[in-house]
């Protein structure tokens, strides 16, 4: 195809567009609404997964050893554990340091309810590992390894807030998948109705077209570029909404929930739309050349 | 140039539309079809517009086997054929200028050519000074004047013309055939589907009479013959 017959097709697909104003108007809206849907959950699921990996990062497992347990066998421990693949990594923690520890997070400021414990340490046989995952779902299996090497006594795992996380996050994944595969089929269905719309408003004009020897290409093409104009200005709609509104709504939320702000990390605007303009533009486009297609194929015999 | 080989056409609702029809129309000639409404006359030109598909026999253009071609060289086909309709079909948001344009931005004519092409063709046909005008500003023979321009413009072998003069007065009607015949001196074939009588008696060309599907007379300089 010549790129003036291209830049034919451009123009006529706009004054179309322009012609049935009514109709586009009603599909972009439906492509932003889709679209939009789609930029919110994104945003939502992208930043639950942000916060799952961060936390799991912070919430490891602790392995305790055997009373009487020498110094050496520690050191070996540790080697063996750093070796494994799952192990994101290993801090030793030793029973003053796990003291300290306890001090500060349950008696700061009320340092005299600690007299008598000057000397002695009531966790001196605390001594642990600090280990972190790099993944959650490989938990088990470490554990299970660690539980049988010899001199590990107990471990700890803190596994449930992370799993209902997670559980929470896979919810809102499925969730958003099933509305957003809904509304991408509502939206085609209205894209193909703008363009047969167009295809009966051009009947005439078409019917010449084909007497005086067009291609399909070239009678086609205006309905293409049709769906697709409205497919993008559908896109590009909601991910202004999305970015405009995304760090306002992030800020009131870490306003309202200032508790949390250990557990609540939010991705950057950046990090979200780096993956999200493309998907969008990607799928609005889709839908919208994907929509004139199949009423072409349909609606208009060439 | 364009050649019917015992061409049948059945439509799907079990209508015998053309039955086992023959005819062979020579480059440069002028040819009148005649005939009764229903008696195959549309389907004939459907078929050579290749809009529909013959059932049995060949259909030859320029001495090329057209009668099954791909749909996608169906438009090769029809840009040899020039086309006029009864109802002018004039593209009524377009100047006069723009809808004969048309025929060549279609064709990726270049825009160059497209301006020197169109002025010469509306001259021709005497719609110079009304180029800007648009269809429904004009008369009827003016509409199909500018039906006609649009036709030629691309330079096809073949001139196509189904009911040309139905919707004009006789006087508008014989400057029309005035202009076909130009038009046929300069070597094109020209095919005129009609009903009027006194233009196929006066005009002495080769008249080809359909009847129930099939040729009922084929006569050089012939007339329109007594039955209507």
């Amino acid at each position: 195809m010549k790129i003036k017959t291209f830049g034919y097709c451009v123009e006529q697909g706009i004054i179309n567009l322009y012609k049935n104003r009514l109709m586009t108007l009603a599909s972009i809206g439906t492509i932003s609404a889709c679209i939009l849907i789609i930029g919110v959950f994104y945003s939502i699921v992208s930043n639950v997964d942000f916060m799952v990996s961060e936390i799991q990062n912070n919430i490891g497992v602790a392995v305790f050893f055997e009373e009487g347990i020498t110094q050496e066998r520690i050191d070996e421990l540790n080697t063996i554990i750093e070796q494994r693949e799952e192990v994101y990594s290993i801090t030793y923690i030793s029973a003053d340091e796990a003291w300290e520890g306890f001090k500060e997070e349950y008696f700061e400021g009320r340092e005299q309810l600690l007299t008598g414990f000057e000397d002695e340490n009531p966790l001196k046989d605390s001594a642990s590992f600090q280990v972190f995952l790099g993944d959650i779902d490989k938990q088990e299996v470490l554990v299970t390894f660690i539980d049988a090497l010899p001199g590990v006594s107990h471990i700890r795992e803190d596994r449930q807030v992370t799993n209902v996380i997670k559980s929470i996050s896979d919810l809102i994944k499925y969730f958003s998948i099933a509305l957003i595969a809904i509304l991408i089929i509502i939206s085609v269905f209205l894209i193909s109705n703008t363009v047969r719309l167009t295809i009966e408003l051009r009947k005439r004009e078409i019917n010449i077209m084909k007497y005086v020897g067009a291609t399909d290409t070239f009678i086609r093409g205006p309905f293409i570029i049709e769906g697709a104009v409205i497919g993008l200005v559908g896109a590009l709609i909601p991910l202004g909404i999305v970015y405009y509104f995304y760090s306002d709504i992030i800020s009131r939320i870490m306003e309202k929930y200032i508790l949390l702000d250990d557990y609540l990390m939010f991705m950057p605007v950046g990090d979200i739309f780096i993956r999200l303009v493309p998907l969008s533009i990607l799928i609005g486009a889709g839908i919208g050349i994907v929509g004139s297609m199949l009423t072409i194929h349909k609606h208009l015999k060439v | 140039m364009i050649r019917f080989e015992n061409i049948t056409k059945v439509y799907p609702n079990g209508v015998k539309a053309l039955d086992n029809i023959s005819l062979e129309i020579e480059k440069g000639e002028f040819v009148f079809i005649v005939g009764n409404s229903g008696s195959g006359k549309t389907t004939l030109i459907k078929i050579l517009m290749k809009e529909l598909d013959a059932n049995e026999g060949k259909l030859y253009i320029d001495e090329q086997d057209v009668t099954h071609v791909k749909h996608k060289k169906v438009p090769k086909i029809r840009r040899k054929m020039g086309v006029v309709f009864q109802d002018f079909r004039l593209l009524s948001n377009m100047t006069v200028y723009n809808n004969v344009a048309f025929a060549l931005k279609i064709t990726e004519t270049a825009t160059r050519k497209i301006r020197r092409a169109v002025p010469m063709v509306l001259s021709m046909v005497g719609l110079n000074k009304k180029s800007d005008r648009y269809p429904h500003e004009l008369s009827g023979g003016e509409q199909q004047r500018a039906a006609l321009a649009r036709a030629i413009i691309n330079n096809p072998q073949i001139l196509l013309c189904d009911e040309p003069t139905g919707n004009l007065d006789p006087k508008t009607s014989w400057e029309i055939m005035k202009l076909l015949l130009d038009i046929n001196l300069r070597g094109t074939t020209v095919v005129v589907v009609t009903h009027n009588r006194e233009v196929v008696n006066a005009m002495k060309k080769r008249v080809i009479t359909i009847k129930g599907g099939t040729v009922a007379k084929d006569i050089q300089k012939g007339d329109y013959g007594y039955e209507d």
